[in-house]
């Protein structure tokens, strides 16, 4: 009696790429769908003025969400990431009171931010305090200083038409907010896919023992991304200054849900490991787009705090139950 | 080796000891591997395996008692140091990461960069050398690590132990998971560094591999190296009551 025996075939490679990109593909289809949606429900959403006017609202939380990102894919987490915007907000309107020169406090104020983030990054990584409580305690701290710092005033800033064109300016029509926020995320979804840091990421996420024993540096890669966050918030602190002419200690209230719910709708998963930059802005996109649509259909400003929460909470369990392998819709038996 | 020398051993550790708290984990061990030579080193649960070999990969430091590599005596006080002496350890758990792909996984911490950049086509040609030289099979160096079955888990865990030039390879339960076929094919694996002049420290409690690898086999108890025997002058059921304690009967 002979026995035959066969290979396996290698699977079809259109089947690979549709599981490995699952969530960045329903991330897409679920941004078309509200895009839709409201373009069907509203006059104004599908105008040149009104997308161009969403992106530059996105801008600063795109910013952040890039930076978010990576710290997510560490399996860290980042809420401090509004306040920091406050204090930076708040500082540099100070400053440029004092008749600083604008690129002086922008440069000040990216270090300041980064110094904070190592600050908080230092206490995760080396320290091995949770992210959570670091990030929760400096999310308390760094708000505080800012309300101590402007006694909870808002601060005007006053004939910097240099600085103010990082926020209202315009290049061939888009808003510089808006290209600065592109390149930024362009920046990092290059790094994180194609260069070494971006590895390190990635295998720190994905298991910090391994990363650790084949001798790469896994607390300073842990450290480093709150650096990111800090100086990401630092850039849509400097943003919102520049598109509102004032500082305050209560800009970006509630803007870490916004950041944290745009990276997990993009599909990053909070366990760590695995994330995609392309998801992160469209996650952004959609975010900006149901609460710049629920404006325009006369719905309560609050209630977007309600769909944001409900986006957070499913993305989690769409994110943890159905993009994971063997899915079924049927109970196990 | 020229004539009336004798080589030294690959690695010579004498007395080594260390405790935790009031546990004396291990309590005077000498160890010789000889260049190409395979040591099984067997022995119950807690009988100090892992902690001698998290000593020579440079995971702990040892309380007392001397390491030589080649002759030359060292101190190792980090994992890299150990690395540096081209000491290399497969770990039971593989410390592979799922979410990067089989190339990456080959090369995690050994990076090849051009301008900070990862060099992907030279990594790819790499891999491929570095897999084919074990003669395992694995098609799609961009499968992520995840789909892959425990058996090539293990030949990708292997491989990067064995690629980059070690001189002393140790492996913690490598075949504890496997199937049969896989079984075979990692004992295979491990006959092939061995023919490169690689020192091979392999833990199992399949005492049927040992026979199929293994020159020497070192039995531990309780902290100590109760025997050492040459596996061709031994059986199954000695190593069995030397392993339980009952070696004095033989």
């Amino acid at each position: 009696m002979s026995v035959t025996y066969t290979e396996r075939k290698t699977g079809s490679a259109l089947a690979d790429f549709l599981t490995e990109k699952a969530q960045v593909l329903s991330i897409a289809a679920f941004f078309l769908i509200c895009v839709l949606f409201f373009t069907l429900a509203t006059d104004v959403f599908l105008t040149a003025g009104n997308l161009l006017n969403i992106l530059r609202q996105a801008a600063p939380i795109l910013i952040v969400a890039v930076a978010m990102t990576f710290v997510i894919i560490t399996a860290g987490i980042d809420l401090s990431v509004g306040s920091q915007v406050a204090l930076v907000n708040a500082s540099a309107a100070l400053i440029l009171a004092m008749g600083v020169p604008w690129p002086l406090v922008v440069l000040a104020m990216l270090l300041l931010g980064a110094a904070i983030g190592l600050g908080q990054g230092w206490f995760i990584a080396y320290q091995g305090i949770p992210a959570f409580i670091v990030t929760l305690a400096g999310l308390s701290i760094l708000r505080g200083a800012a309300l101590y710092m402007t006694q909870g005033y808002s601060i005007p800033i006053r004939d910097v038409a240099g600085f103010f064109w990082l926020g209202r300016g315009t290049i061939l029509d888009i808003p510089v907010p808006a290209l600065i926020a592109l390149a930024i995320a362009a920046l990092g979804a290059l790094v994180l896919s194609r260069q070494l840091y971006g590895r390190q990421v990635v295998a720190v996420g994905s298991n910090p023992e391994a990363a650790r024993r084949v001798g790469m540096p896994a607390k300073w890669t842990i450290a480093s991304v709150y650096m990111l966050t800090g100086l990401a918030s630092a850039v849509a602190g400097l943003l919102i200054a520049a598109r509102l002419g004032s500082g305050s200690s209560n800009a970006a209230v509630g803007f870490e849900l916004q950041v944290i719910a745009a990276v997990v709708l993009g599909g990053t998963s909070l366990f760590g490991g695995r994330g995609s930059l392309l998801g992160t802005v469209l996650g952004t996109l959609t975010i900006a787009v149901i609460g710049n649509g629920l404006i325009l259909m006369h719905i309560s400003p609050f209630f977007t705090q309600i769909v944001t929460g409900t986006i957070i909470l499913v993305a989690i369990w769409l994110n943890t139950r159905i993009f994971t392998a063997n899915f079924s819709f049927k109970r196990k038996t | 080796m020229p004539s009336g020398e004798t080589e030294p051993p690959r690695i010579a550790l004498r007395g080594i000891r260390k405790s935790f708290g009031s546990i004396e984990a291990l309590r005077g061990v000498d160890l010789d591997v000889m260049p190409g030579e395979c040591v099984g080193l067997i022995g119950d649960n807690a009988a100090g395996k892992s902690t001698l070999t998290k000593i020579i990969s440079g995971t702990y430091v040892a309380d007392a008692g001397t390491i030589a590599v080649d002759g030359e005596q060292v101190r190792f006080t980090a994992p890299a140091d150990a690395r540096a002496h081209h000491i290399e350890m497969v770990f039971q758990d593989l410390s592979l990461c799922d979410h990067i792909d089989v190339m990456g996984n080959l090369f995690l911490g050994r990076e090849m960069t051009r301008w900070s950049f990862l060099d992907n086509r030279r990594m790819k040609a790499r891999a491929r050398e570095m897999l084919s030289d074990l003669d395992i099979r694995i098609p799609n160096l961009h499968a992520k690590v995840a789909q892959l079955s425990g058996g090539q888990r293990q030949a990708i865990a292997i491989a990067r132990a064995a690629s980059f030039q070690p001189r002393l390879l140790i492996m913690d339960e490598p075949t504890s998971a496997l199937a049969v076929a896989e079984v075979e094919a990692v004992l295979r694996l491990i006959n092939r560094v061995k023919a490169r002049g690689v020192s091979v420290i392999l833990i199992t409690h399949r005492l049927q591999d040992l026979f199929e690898v293994c020159d020497k086999i070192a039995v531990m108890y309780e902290g100590t190296k109760v025997a050492e025997r040459e596996t061709r002058r031994t059986q199954l059921d000695e190593l069995v009551k030397l392993i339980v304690g009952k070696g004095e009967a033989i």
